[in-house]
């Protein structure tokens, strides 16, 4: 039952902050990469929330998104430093 | 008594991440952020993730979050080497107070890198030649 | 070496099989099993470089794991303090390891310890640049990776 409220009232909170700190981050990175990497930071937290939620309703299905998001997140962190290396400009 | 450690591990966890969120704001240049909230954000997830895979305690739940894991650790490192290069060759300005660069004009147009003299050096050489021949 | 590792997995299964319970614990259990009893079997001075390289691989995990947590402190109190405590430098690094497989594996490693980054590894696989946040003096950090990292690797996979 403890586990159950420190989850809920402590490590959701704690991860939505964090995640509208990286927001902040995201609006005001000064270039292109900072953006990214933030984007790439906010999948991996994203995973996590997926972590305790599954804790908190007891439904170990919710790992599979974790599993899919994680490999999204790769891909398009890849994808995009792939593309803007090859790019001849860069603003 | 397992609950203790459940408790132990998502505090970690959480903490962790928030540290991440402040270190990509509060960092003054792109490749320190880079550096610093990776694997941080890295091992939040993980230790997350470890306390579910206990929680549950099942073997087919438990292999699937430790494939996660594994996953996070091992593409964590390629992804941040690959933005890592594509900013230093996309000109992110290094912070003000570094104090040294060996990067700096080590790579050819077409982006190879070299591993001895950068390109200035070599031209110094050059123009030391052409001085002392004639 | 790589017959003795797959006996030894064939050992686990056969252990978890029998035992009837697939838990992670006791696949580790069964492993462990195995290695004494092909460490009590095997003869012959050749065959007993696997026996070496096991202890050294968990020792080498042990030691990292330390290393990692430490900088991870490290890194955390630089984030909280108000004033930060930081000298980034971008720094060449003479490579020992020669394949491409130990030149990844180091760079996974210099990677997720908290603090520095690969940032690129020349053409011609003799260096590598490491970005790090905490430079005092080049000879000192490469000197630190060199006896920390590199080495002890190289003893695990060679």
């Amino acid at each position: 039952m403890t586990l159950y409220y420190l989850l809920y009232f402590f490590a959701l909170p704690v991860n939505c902050i964090a995640m509208i700190l990286v927001f902040i981050r995201i609006y005001k990175g000064p270039t292109v990469f900072d953006r990214i990497v933030a984007l790439d930071l906010l999948i991996t937290m994203g995973i996590g929330t997926i972590a305790i939620y599954s804790i908190i309703t007891k439904q170990p299905l919710f790992l599979d998104v974790a599993m899919i998001l994680a490999l999204i997140g790769f891909l398009s962190t890849v994808a995009f430093s792939y593309y803007l290396e090859k790019r001849k400009d860069n603003d | 008594m397992t609950d203790i450690l459940f408790i132990i591990l998502c505090t970690i966890g959480s903490l962790v991440t928030l540290v991440a969120a402040v270190g990509i704001l509060r960092m003054p240049d792109f490749y320190m952020r880079l550096s610093v909230t990776v694997k941080a954000s890295t091992i939040g997830s993980g230790l997350l993730l470890l306390c579910a895979a206990m929680y549950f305690n099942v073997p087919d739940v438990t292999n699937r979050a430790m494939a996660i894991v594994l996953f996070l650790i091992l593409t964590a490192p390629v992804a941040g080497h690959m933005i890592g290069r594509a900013a230093y060759m996309g000109k992110a300005k290094l912070w003000k107070d570094s104090k040294l660069d060996e990067l700096e004009g080590m790579y050819d147009e077409d982006h190879h890198l070299r591993s001895g003299q950068s390109k200035k050096e070599l031209q110094e050489n050059d123009e030391k030649k052409a001085d002392i021949q004639p | 070496m790589t017959n003795q590792l797959f006996t030894n997995i064939m050992l686990t299964l056969i252990w978890v099989m029998l035992s009837g319970n697939t838990s992670i614990p006791n696949f580790g259990f069964g492993f462990a099993l195995g290695f004494v009893i092909l460490y009590l079997t095997v003869r012959g001075v050749d065959n007993r470089r696997y026996f070496y390289r096991v202890p050294r691989l968990v020792r080498f995990v042990l030691r990292y794991i330390y290393e990692m947590l430490k900088a991870n402190l490290q890194v955390t109190r630089t984030i909280l303090m108000r004033k930060m405590d930081v000298a980034p430098a971008i720094i060449k690094y003479p490579l020992e390891a020669k394949t491409d497989f130990e030149i990844t594996m180091l760079s996974n490693i210099i990677s997720l310890t908290p603090g520095t980054l690969v940032m690129d590894i020349s053409d011609d696989k003799k260096v590598m640049y490491i970005h790090t946040l905490y430079y005092k003096d080049k000879d000192s950090f490469i000197k630190y990776i060199r006896l920390n990292l590199e080495i002890k690797l190289l003893e695990v996979i060679r």
